[in-house]
């Protein structure tokens, strides 16, 4: 929705040719209150249709194309080109800059005040928070050698940034290191998180996606950070089970909300359902020790004693015991069960598996030396998926299947889920 | 009954130093009563950056013998929409040329399509484009 209104200002003030966008009546508030505003044309004419328009017949349509526009009262054809011809305003043919501010820099009051200032504010995820005061924020501050107040980046609900290839969907917020400091306080981090977060922060990927999909975000995290900073790669390692694993998605969460003005209801997010992993995302520290194959970042190009997170999105993870494929069996044949399921994922952000080592170590045996030869035998053939054979891709995304391993060797499962890695970035670079 | 007089009085001890031990807070004060110390904490917020205004396409007169371009950003269902917005202008405003245009690009919803800018720059008098979902 968001695009239409952004390709249409751009029509507008840059070929000068007028434009009506077409849009649901649910995103009215959305429309008006935020996005003409924000890209810097409040007076653009959109007509607001019926929703949905998708799933509906020609006969449906055509009978509202003629009916009252649910917004205006007036039917949509005669609005449409009205919004067409009739004169600009003068409040319409205004322009110039207007700044904006994010509120003030400092609250004062009682720590009980402050929760709920914060809280009735959206500047928390709804649930009790570490007051940043400047002395916690300074001792966050000791977990790297960057300055305060270096720009480590900027974010939007929706990554599209201004360019050649896309047009702006969400403004850009920008942030600093001590921002970043401020919501890993509040997460509850620890000092030695800093670096890890600081590097997620740099991509300026959102956490919260705006997608009416109910989006969730991930991280791989790898290398020797994990030792060094607690986090769980053992039993339980995609569960709340160690403090680093428990904050950091939260302090990515708290950034995106506070410094990428992301995940507000009916403006910045849309997400028609939700995804109860959007609390924490979906945090994997691989198992790197008891895995047989090369850790996930060293398939990436980087050194094993590098400490790396990559970002991933998608529809989350879930246990491989969901599909009809995975069935106790006396002798299990894992391989096999994982390209059945692989097979059936939807190729938007391709198949993730995540394997327990006893799990990764079986398909080894079975002869698969390295990630890629078992990649190259999961790799599902474009014909014979579920879908329509040689369907589109959409959006330009390719199928790809990723393979992490983690957790405990207690018995042998395993996960899996459309998770699509994106960035990987050098934690090292933010100590 | 001496043994039940002793259990009360340690119970009231006990809580007794519960309530005064320093740095224990009481129901009454964790509702944020009058006389609580309040403290200086930080915004967590970012800078949004500040808003150009831009200028709007002045309007045509009327849509006689223009040019109309219906663009499909891609969005499901909008080609029947468009489709149905085509016939509605032959019928009710024959006058007016409509040109249906599938926008392309790399990308969805949010990718540019130059070439179809360019085109839209030379040959369109209005643009109409769906669907904003």
């Amino acid at each position: 929705m968001a695009a239409v209104v952004g390709h249409c200002i751009n029509i507008e003030s840059k070929l000068g040719v007028p434009t009506v966008p077409l849009i649901i009546s649910e995103f009215y508030e959305q429309v008006k209150t935020h996005h003409t505003i924000q890209k810097g044309m409040p007076g653009l004419r959109v007509t607001y249709l019926v929703s949905p328009v998708w799933g509906k017949k020609a006969e449906q349509i055509r009978k509202d194309i003629v009916s009252k526009s649910p917004v205006s009262g007036k039917m949509v054809m005669q609005e449409i080109v009205e919004n067409l011809t009739k004169p600009l305003t003068a409040e319409e043919k205004k322009t110039g800059t207007i700044e904006q501010s994010s509120g003030p820099a400092t609250f004062t009051d009682t720590p009980d005040n402050l929760q709920r200032i914060f809280l009735e504010n959206r500047m928390t995820d709804y649930m009790p928070i570490i007051l940043p005061t400047e002395e916690k924020v300074a001792e966050m501050l000791k977990g790297t050698s960057h300055d305060p107040d270096e720009v480590v980046g900027k974010m939007a609900a929706h990554t599209a940034m201004p360019g050649e290839n896309n047009v702006e969907v969400f403004e850009h917020w920008s942030y600093t290191v001590k921002t970043v400091a401020i919501n890993a306080v509040m997460a509850g981090a620890k000092p030695e998180y800093l670096p890890v977060i600081l590097a997620i922060a740099s991509t300026g990927k959102e956490a919260i996606s705006v997608s009416d999909n109910s989006f969730t975000e991930g991280l791989i995290i790898n290398g020797p950070i994990r030792d060094e900073i607690g986090l769980n790669y053992g039993i339980g390692a995609l569960g709340p089970f160690s403090q680093a694993n428990s904050t950091i998605g939260r302090a990515w969460n708290l950034l995106s909300i506070n410094a990428g003005n992301c995940g507000r209801v009916g403006t910045t997010y849309m997400g028609v359902i939700g995804n109860p992993m959007n609390w924490n995302d979906v945090i994997i520290a691989e198992n790197e020790e008891d895995s047989p194959w090369q850790p996930f970042h060293v398939r990436r190009g980087f050194k094993p004693s590098d400490s790396v997170v990559t970002l991933c999105e998608g529809w989350g993870i879930l246990s491989a015991k969901n599909s009809k494929y995975s069935v106790w069996e006396r002798e299990m044949n894992f391989s096999g069960t994982l390209k059945k399921i692989v097979n059936d994922q939807d190729m938007l952000f391709g198949a993730m598996a995540v394997l327990s080592p006893p799990v990764a170590n079986y398909i080894k045996e079975e002869g698969f030396e390295t990630v890629e030869e078992l990649e190259k035998f999961l790799a599902p053939p474009m014909e014979g998926r579920s879908g329509p054979p040689k369907a589109k891709i959409p959006f330009g995304f390719r199928p790809q299947i990723n393979i992490v391993v983690t957790g405990g060797s207690n018995n042998n499962y395993w996960s899996y889920g459309g998770m699509a890695p994106r960035q990987s970035v050098l934690i090292d670079n933010w100590r | 009954m001496k043994r039940h007089i002793s259990i009360t009085l340690i119970a009231l001890l006990f809580l007794g130093l519960f309530y005064i031990y320093p740095g224990f807070k009481t129901p009454i004060q964790a509702q944020g009563q009058p006389g609580e110390q309040k403290i200086t904490v930080l915004s967590p917020r970012g800078q949004p950056p500040p808003i150009q205004l831009k200028q709007m396409a002045p309007r045509l007169d009327s849509l006689n013998r223009k040019t109309v371009y219906l663009v499909n950003d891609g969005y499901l269902g909008t080609d029947i929409l468009l489709g149905e917005m085509q016939a509605w202008f032959k019928a009710n405003m024959p006058e007016v040329t409509t040109i249906y245009k599938m926008k392309g690009g790399m990308g969805g919803f949010t990718a540019e399509d130059p070439a179809l800018w360019a085109e839209i720059k030379e040959k369109a008098d209005a643009v109409i484009m769906g669907m904003g979902h």
